[in-house]
């Protein structure tokens, strides 16, 4: 923490940067903060309950953020991967932020919780991450911690659904999904959405009813999913938020999935890698087109 | 009038309910294993008293989407069936005080100048039997609001746990009608409530009004903008923000449906213009008018703040924004303090 503060005090107060964005203790938890001024890098903190993917703040749709002008970012390696896609789809500059890399072993899924790193208490994101530092990183910090605690749950139930005949996933998704509001708060979360117009909103042709309706509810759900296929960076943001408690991360994960086996790719914190949405390789598969 | 009520004549009585054909509405397990307002078909589905019900009352008198009316071509003319009224006869058994005042302020806007026929039709067809709360989440902060654990705003009936069971006191003219219409249920015995958790000082609303009416412009807005991510999922969950959208729903080329869907002022496009002006370009303006709608703008025009405490806000804030902390941070400026 020393390290963080003292790292940030002086790219502060050498103007390196503007803004430094990090994470705070805040009245219920820890929460983002920008810290503009040497004296206030004090705030900063970087603990397991430091959940955010605060890449979100680096996009383009925060001009707020973007006024306050060079920014560095306090990144564990999930973010890290986002911060490559925002690169990687000229968002941003590589050259325009500094990356603060943080070492990693896991956060807990809430980050007001005052327990301690369990297998119950971690993220669902973190069992099985094998990334214990982002190399997308100007700066590393923190000692090399031991590997999240906990089991691959979230791949085990994906296993569960994949294994079920289409009528019962069928169902299992549209009992997931009445509870949808069309709030769109998966989409304003996430570093990832980067559309200054989402589809969503285009109203003239229509395309996805914005209604509440199991129609416009799936409509929704599937664009978002496929809109996200090999870009996700599994940071569980749109999960965390949904007001509804829909698992999105399901979703997003077997997406991930399909995208690994049919292209071989999983999402890095390497801007160069080129993603699949993004690139034509005449090896690909093209079985479909008859 | 105070009666009493054991749990199991509320048992009896809800079974009694739903074999009329009344939808019984109560904080009840949902599907992800979150407690909602659903309807429930015996009191053992209901979870009274539990952890806060996760999305607010106000989904059960404005429901995230409705028709409005449907529209089919008929030669050159265009022919409308409006929807039919909501006219069920239901209860909400267990609202927690804070959603039950949060349906009362709605009112207000929904009656005003013009009245709202959706909003009314449910609301008649409706008794809210709400259930004091016996402990505060670290969250709530009704007291602050000027509510109360166990406060009566916006309920027909409410219940105050007293033991194994409960008193029930009938609060309005619907409350006394339900509870005489269902008298075999309750009983005259003397029972006492257990004590409600004491309240905190309230927030001073009068001076945070005042201090907002003359700070359209300040530093705490641009703060706020930059924390917030405009998801609006605290708006989404709240019982008293009620804003909605139209939108027109095509089945083919002749006919379809109007429908109003939930909408909320943290995002973007909500105050978008025709001309493509946006009065609210950025996020700082959008926070600043979720709060000045809850504590200025409401208020002043209806007497009553846009908010009951609830906390859900700040639970479903994915960046951590605070209601609490902000009106505390305006208290301090109003009194001259740096804050
Ligand atoms: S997914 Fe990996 S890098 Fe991300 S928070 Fe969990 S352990 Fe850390
Ligand atoms: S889709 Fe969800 S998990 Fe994936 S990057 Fe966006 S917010 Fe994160
Ligand atoms: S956040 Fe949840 S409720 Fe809102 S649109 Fe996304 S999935 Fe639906
Ligand atoms: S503003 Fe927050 S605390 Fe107030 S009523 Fe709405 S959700 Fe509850
Ligand atoms: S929930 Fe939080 S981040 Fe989302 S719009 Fe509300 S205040 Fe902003």
């Amino acid at each position: 923490m020393k390290e963080l503060q003292e790292l940030s005090r002086s790219l502060l107060a050498d103007g390196q940067v503007n803004v430094v964005i990090g994470w705070e203790q805040g009245p219920t938890g820890a929460r983002p903060v920008f810290v503009t001024k040497p004296e206030d890098a004090d705030r900063l903190i970087f603990d397991q309950r430091c959940v955010h993917n605060l890449a979100a703040y680096l996009s383009p749709r925060r001009p707020n953020v973007g006024k306050l002008g060079k920014a560095a970012i306090v990144a564990k390696p999930c973010d890290a991967k986002a911060v490559a896609g925002l690169i990687r789809e000229s968002q941003i500059k590589r050259e325009d932020v500094v990356v603060i890399g943080v070492r990693c072993g896991g956060v807990l899924a809430d980050p007001a919780s005052k327990e301690a790193l369990s297998a119950e208490t971690v993220s669902e994101r973190c069992p099985g991450c094998e990334s214990r530092e982002p190399t997308l990183a100007d700066h590393v910090l923190g000692d090399m911690p031991p590997p999240p605690p906990g089991e691959r749950r979230r791949d085990a139930r994906i296993d569960e659904l994949e294994a079920m005949p289409p009528a019962e996933r069928w169902a299992f998704w549209q009992a997931e999904f009445e509870r949808c509001v069309r709030c769109n708060a998966c989409r304003q979360v996430c570093p990832l959405c980067t559309c200054d117009r989402c589809v969503t909103e285009k109203t003239q042709p229509l395309w996805i009813e914005s209604s509440a309706h199991s129609r416009g509810v799936f409509a929704w759900q599937l664009t978002r999913a496929q809109h996200h296929a090999g870009r996700c960076a599994d940071c569980g943001e749109c999960d965390r938020v949904c007001p509804v408690d829909i698992p999105l991360g399901l979703l997003n994960r077997e997406v991930a999935r399909i995208v690994e086996r049919r292209f071989g790719f999983e999402m890095t914190d390497d801007p160069a890698a080129a993603e699949p949405i993004g690139a034509f390789r005449m090896e690909d598969e093209q079985e479909f087109i008859r | 009038m105070t009666k009493a009520i054991t749990k199991e004549a509320l048992t009896g009585l809800v079974a009694e309910l739903t074999a009329a054909g009344v939808r019984v509405i109560a904080p009840a397990k949902a599907a992800d294993g979150g407690t909602d307002y659903r309807a429930i078909f015996t009191l053992a589905d209901a979870i009274l008293g539990g952890e806060m019900p996760r999305r607010s009352l106000r989904a059960v008198f404005q429901p995230p989407t409705e028709a409005v009316f449907g529209w089919e071509r008929k030669g050159t003319g265009i022919e409308l069936t409006p929807a039919a009224a909501a006219s069920q006869p239901q209860v909400v058994l267990g609202a927690r005080p804070c959603d039950a005042a949060g349906v009362n302020v709605l009112d207000k806007v929904m009656g005003w100048d013009y009245k709202d026929d959706m909003w009314f039709a449910r609301r008649e067809a409706t008794t809210i039997i709400s259930l004091a709360c016996a402990e505060m989440a670290p969250t709530c902060f009704c007291d602050k609001i000027g509510l109360s654990a166990d406060a009566t705003v916006g309920a027909d009936v409410l219940l105050r746990p007293a033991g194994e069971g409960y008193t029930a006191e009938a609060l309005t003219a619907k409350g006394e009608a339900f509870v005489s219409g269902h008298a075999r249920w309750f009983s005259d015995e003397p029972v006492t409530a257990d004590p409600a958790p004491p309240s905190r000082e309230a927030f001073p609303l009068d001076k945070i009004e005042e201090w907002l009416e003359g700070h359209f412009e300040d530093a705490l807005w641009a703060d706020l903008g930059l924390r917030c991510l405009g998801c609006g999922a605290c708006t989404s969950i709240c019982p008293t923000c009620h804003c909605f959208d139209i939108v027109d729903e095509t089945d083919g080329t002749a006919a379809g449906t109007r429908r109003r869907n939930w909408d909320t002022c943290q995002t973007g496009l909500f105050t978008v213009h025709t001309s493509g002006h946006n009065p609210r370009a950025d996020q700082a303006s959008r926070c600043r008018q979720r709060i000045l709608h809850k504590f200025e703008i409401y208020p002043k025009r209806f007497e009553a703040v846009l908010c009951t405490g609830c906390g859900r806000c700040v639970q479903a804030c994915p960046a951590g924004v605070i209601v609490p902390e902000i009106l505390d941070s305006i208290a301090q400026r109003a009194n001259g303090g740096a804050a």
